[in-house]
């Protein structure tokens, strides 16, 4: 956009941030209230309005260029509730546009991809009302600039996302899948159930104990706006600051609460029901939007307000992000159900993620954010495959869909390659750059040459066995294309009695193809270009690490 | 004083909402005695009720707008005395006044074509009383007010409760009496006993000679067993375990409209009673009662919770819900420290602010039960699961019912039970009372598993036949009045998070 226009969107700013969380928010009430929408226009609504919220989006971000100056391009600041101190303090920066665009893009393609794709209970106007309130929540979370406002922000999208995995989850699982690893989930509306309940409850406990963490840095500085406690923090500003151990009481709330969402290992186990039942739209969103709301959080929060204590946390987030990485590894290697399969290898990822934010080095925090624009992208290509498979199938079981998948169903056969490939971290695609960064951050972290690093001793050991996950995610995708990709084509597995035929049959429609389109061209394009993201993460990166850095000179 | 009567002066502004609901009883028992149980004079009894409620209601605002503290009924300070009033309008008052004011609105509302309507005038009449007694308890600043009030807010509800003339009404009347009579013992003890160790029965010079540090231990020891032991007597008021045994066999017994009464216009008293005494009355004890306090808020929510958890009647669920929200009330209290004013405040702030929130949700939720029960087979003692397939049939309701669980549970789109609690928790985390603070955390969760599961009942599909519903104006009203407040006060929460500033007075 030229110089005209950005100054056009800057003076706008306020309005347009503003928008961007009130537009989905709004649209989900109205179609909420618009009771006689019949399911086509519901599904047409919705995407025309997070078509437009991408709109929104895209102006927002050009509008706050170029993100190589100092604080965020675009802000707005108004009080909200004078007696708490809390401030309607919305802004966007470097760290919270691909995000902000992430979100804006998955919840268009969620939409969109119902328009065609029908849940099996039907309803559709309810279920694209709560994906647009998960999509308004997310972005105001990665909008949100006061800590009272960004709690409230995390969890508006609890309920809808309950609401979407309770009642349009996906519980077609067949009674003759068996889990090598644990007893049979449950089968119907009690699996359901117990997914929502499962997420609902692991996230909310998270997110309360979050809260108690905000409160008391809330409490102890008289302050909830972010980037006045990040100055304090960093020895700039007036006021008071946190003193080291109040620093890592409130760094262990904070970070303990955040890593329920992102999810790491061992408080990860909501996840891998909550990503198999929940529908496909629901499952994108879950891995594409609500993790990194836990991980944005991390990077937000947690490491400008209470560095030293994210310095002090730091060596046990990196070890149980490497635990997550190789636990999520090994579990998908025996995992039988492609769906579960898919979110056990996000436990994985966001364990990359872990480690980058933990290194507390700029390589290592650029190679988290990658990581996390990377495994919202590829995790979301993967559960709309997935999900079509599954269409077509009633089992996302592996001996169920393949082999043969490349003969039979070309298309979604080379989307799931593309997706796997990906995934596992195939150099030319987006997912390689995130865990390449990610574990050469844990390296120069773990450096005791020039002054110690955040990992200590810790730092080197930790990137072998990081790079040994890659090696692990390679094992476990190249497995999964051997079983379902290649081979002889045969019949599919033919239905059972009293089972509903396909949803859908034949290959990947036009549809499909524009639904996972936009994912496959930015992962490859992030793939070969890394730099288009990686230069807008850098500079605000730099100006987090000044906090870091100065914080740790400041320390009394 | 009149120096020659010895009679106080009384500033008859300031007593208004306390008066006016007195009025009106009276007026009503005027008009029936004159024509006892004449239909046609239902009427009057209904706007005669609800013109005295609407008056306190304007004096409150009235006061509120002249936004300056007063007191009357005072007694001048000389010698080593400090000067003591038995009755002060300050913002905690006016704040819990309109609580009690609003709530007896809806409730009196919700009753008016309900199950209680052939008991018009008698309804009215111990409804009224319960408000006058409530309306004195946040204005009442000596320890015999405070009593007094505090039984005039409750005897009544007692009666309120028996109208229901079957024998489950009067199993539950008889439940409450009781447990009414054995806490006023107790109050009444402690009252005593704060008055024996102090030498005074205004709460100034209470708290005046409790914060002298020549105070013997002794004397400092009987006035702890006084202050508990008054602790306990009207912590039975506001549902707090192990003071609750009455709350689920009374709600379920009682007429669900006098059940939101006891829920909202009962509870707010005694809040408006624990608060008033504790962090006022008693502060420089606070070393002592506000670990106690935060011991019965854990368990309170706890226990509220977990039952919660295995009910399956409306009612009765509703019931345990209002323990565990009790929790969540007094909660706030457990951060008060001796010698700071700040603290108190906040504390006081967040019991009251807390109380708004949950008034409001709490009678959204009755509203929608009271007009359920109306037109379910099974009357009063409906299940949860009867709620089922609600949002097809009823989406107003069904959207106030969903959008007041969300507020008792605190998560968004019910943010001002989000705020509440955050208000709640604060003095708490302030006090890095850190097991405390993860237990109310935890609560939370807990509490989630039941509002989302009745929440999610309403937009399941159906499993039988349910019959349209004929909404009545005055629960329209009702309806529409409690829904709304929940909407607005999500939207500017400033209303529940600021509602004590400045000094506690």
């Amino acid at each position: 956009m030229n110089a005209a226009g950005g100054s056009l969107v800057a003076a706008h700013a306020g309005w347009l941030l503003s928008a961007l969380l009130v537009v989905p928010l709004a649209g989900s009430l109205a179609l909420l209230a618009l009771r006689q929408v019949g399911a086509d226009l519901a599904a047409r609504i919705a995407t025309g309005i997070t078509l437009l919220t991408l709109a929104l989006a895209v102006a927002a971000g050009a509008g706050a260029a170029p993100y190589d100056r100092p604080g965020p391009g675009a802000q707005v600041d108004a009080v909200w509730i004078p007696a708490l101190g809390v401030h309607w303090h919305l802004a966007l920066d470097g760290l919270s546009l691909p995000l902000v665009l992430l979100t804006a893009l998955l919840g268009l393609l969620v939409c969109w991809h119902v328009v065609r794709v029908r849940p099996v209970p039907g309803r559709v106007r309810g279920l694209v009302a709560c994906f647009l309130a998960v999509e308004g929540g997310a972005i105001a979370t990665f909008l949100a600039r006061d800590l009272l406002l960004f709690f409230v922000a995390f969890e508006v999208v609890l309920i809808p996302m309950w609401f979407v995995v309770a009642f349009w989850g996906d519980d077609r699982q067949r009674s003759g899948y068996a889990s090598p690893v644990a007893a049979p989930p449950p089968i119907g509306e009690r699996a359901r159930r117990d997914a929502a309940n499962r997420f609902v409850l692991f996230t909310a406990l998270g997110s309360a104990v979050m809260l108690l963490g905000l409160l008391f840095v809330a409490l102890r500085t008289g302050t909830t706006d972010i980037d006045v406690l990040a100055a304090r923090a960093a020895g700039a500003g007036g006021g008071p600051g946190l003193s080291g151990t109040e620093q890592t009481v409130a760094a262990a709330l904070i970070v303990g609460g955040l890593a329920v969402k992102v999810p790491m290992f061992p408080l990860h186990t909501w996840l891998p029901p909550a990503h198999t039942i929940a529908p496909t739209g629901g499952s994108v969103l879950l891995a594409g939007v609500l993790l990194k709301m836990g991980s944005y959080g991390l990077v937000r929060v947690a490491v400008p307000v209470v560095p030293d204590g994210v310095r002090a946390l730091a060596p046990v987030l990196a070890a149980l992000g490497v635990v997550g990485i190789l636990w999520g590894g090994l579990a998908c290697y025996v995992e039988r159900d492609l769906k579960r399969l898919v979110a056990f290898s996000s436990v994985a990822h966001m364990g990359f993620v872990l480690l980058g934010i933990a290194s507390l080095t700029a390589v290592g925090l650029q190679g988290a954010l990658f990581a996390n624009v990377a495994h919202g992208l590829v995790t979301g290509l993967l559960f709309l495959v997935v999900g079509a498979l599954k269409d077509r199938h009633h089992s996302a079981d592996l001996t169920a869909i393949g082999p043969g998948l490349r003969d039979r169903l070309p298309r979604l056969g080379w989307l799931l390659a593309f997706g796997a490939l990906a995934a596992l971290g195939l150099p030319g695609l987006a997912g390689f750059w995130g865990e390449l960064l990610s574990i050469a951050g844990a390296w120069q972290s773990g450096s005791t040459a020039g002054g110690a690093g955040a990992l200590g001793a810790l730092g080197r050991p930790l990137a072998v066995l990081a790079a040994i996950g890659t090696a692990v995610a390679a094992t476990y995708m190249l497995r999964v294309l051997r079983l379902v990709w290649q081979g002889p084509a045969r019949a599919p597995t033919p239905v059972g009695d009293g089972v509903p035929p396909p949803v859908t049959m034949g290959d990947a429609t036009p549809h499909e193809l524009s639904v996972t389109g936009p994912l496959v061209l930015a992962t490859g394009v992030l793939g070969i270009l890394p730099w288009l993201l990686l230069d807008v993460t850098g500079p605000a990166v730099r100006s987090l690490l000044a906090v870091v850095a100065s914080a740790v000179g400041a320390a009394p | 004083m009149s120096p020659l009567t010895g009679v106080q002066h009384v500033d008859w502004l300031a007593v208004a909402p306390v008066v006016a609901p007195l009025a009106a009883l009276l007026a009503v028992l005027l008009v029936d005695a004159a024509a006892p149980g004449f239909a046609r004079l239902r009427h009057v009894h209904d706007a005669i009720a609800i013109l005295g409620l609407v008056a306190a209601g304007a004096a409150v605002v009235r006061l509120a707008a002249d936004d300056a503290d007063t007191a009357t009924a005072c007694v001048p300070g000389g010698g080593l005395e400090v000067a003591a009033c038995s009755f002060a309008v300050s913002a905690l008052t006016l704040t819990l006044q309109a609580v009690v004011i609003g709530a007896a609105v809806v409730c009196l509302l919700l009753t008016l074509d309900g199950p209680g309507a052939r008991d018009r005038a008698p309804h009215h009449v111990l409804l009224l009383a319960a408000v006058t007694g409530a309306t004195a308890l946040p204005a009442a600043r000596d320890l015999a007010t405070l009593v007094v009030a505090f039984e005039t807010a409750t005897l009544p509800a007692i009666a309120l409760v028996a109208l229901r003339r079957d024998p489950q009404g009067a199993q539950g009347a008889v439940t409450f009496l009781f447990t009414a009579l054995a806490s006023l013992g107790l109050l009444l003890l402690g009252a005593a006993l704060i008055l024996a160790a102090t030498g005074s029965a205004h709460l100034d010079r209470i708290s005046a000679a409790l914060g002298d540090p020549s105070l013997p231990p002794r004397v400092r020891a009987v006035a702890v067993v006084g202050v508990l032991l008054a602790v306990g007597g009207v912590a039975f008021k506001l549902s707090a375990v192990p003071f609750h045994l009455w709350t689920p066999d009374t709600y379920a017994g009682a007429p669900l409209p006098v059940a939101a009464f006891l829920a909202s216009v009962s509870k707010a008293a005694g809040t408006a009673a624990v608060v008033v005494l504790l962090t006022i009355g008693v502060l420089p004890l606070a070393g002592t009662w506000a670990p106690i306090m935060g011991l019965l808020a854990a368990v309170t929510f706890t226990v509220g919770n977990l039952v919660a958890l295995r009910e399956r009647v409306a009612v009765r669920l509703l019931a345990w819900s209002t323990i565990a929200q009790a929790g969540w009330v007094i909660l706030p209290l457990a951060g008060a420290e001796p010698g700071g004013p700040a603290q108190a405040r906040a504390a006081a702030a967040g019991a009251v602010g807390y109380l708004v929130a949950y008034t409001a949700a709490t009678l959204a939720v009755f509203a929608v039960v009271v007009v359920f029960a109306r037109h379910h087979p099974a009357g009063e003692e409906h299940a949860v699961q009867a709620y089922r397939g609600l949002a097809r049939r009823e989406p107003v309701a069904a959207a106030i019912l969903a959008f007041g669980l969300a507020c008792l549970a605190g998560l968004p789109p019910g943010i001002v039970g989000l705020v509440a609690k955050v208000v709640a928790v604060r003095p708490v985390v302030d006090l890095a009372t850190w097991p405390l603070a993860l237990a109310a955390a935890a609560n939370v969760v807990l509490g989630l598993v039941y509002y989302l599961r009745w929440a999610a009942l309403l937009f399941m599909p159906s499993a039988g036949p349910v019959p349209t519903w004929r909404v009545r104006t005055a629960e329209g009203v009702a309806l529409g009045a409690a829904g709304a407040a929940c909407v607005a006060l999500s939207v500017w929460p400033q209303l529940v998070a600021g509602v004590v500033p400045g000094a506690l007075r």
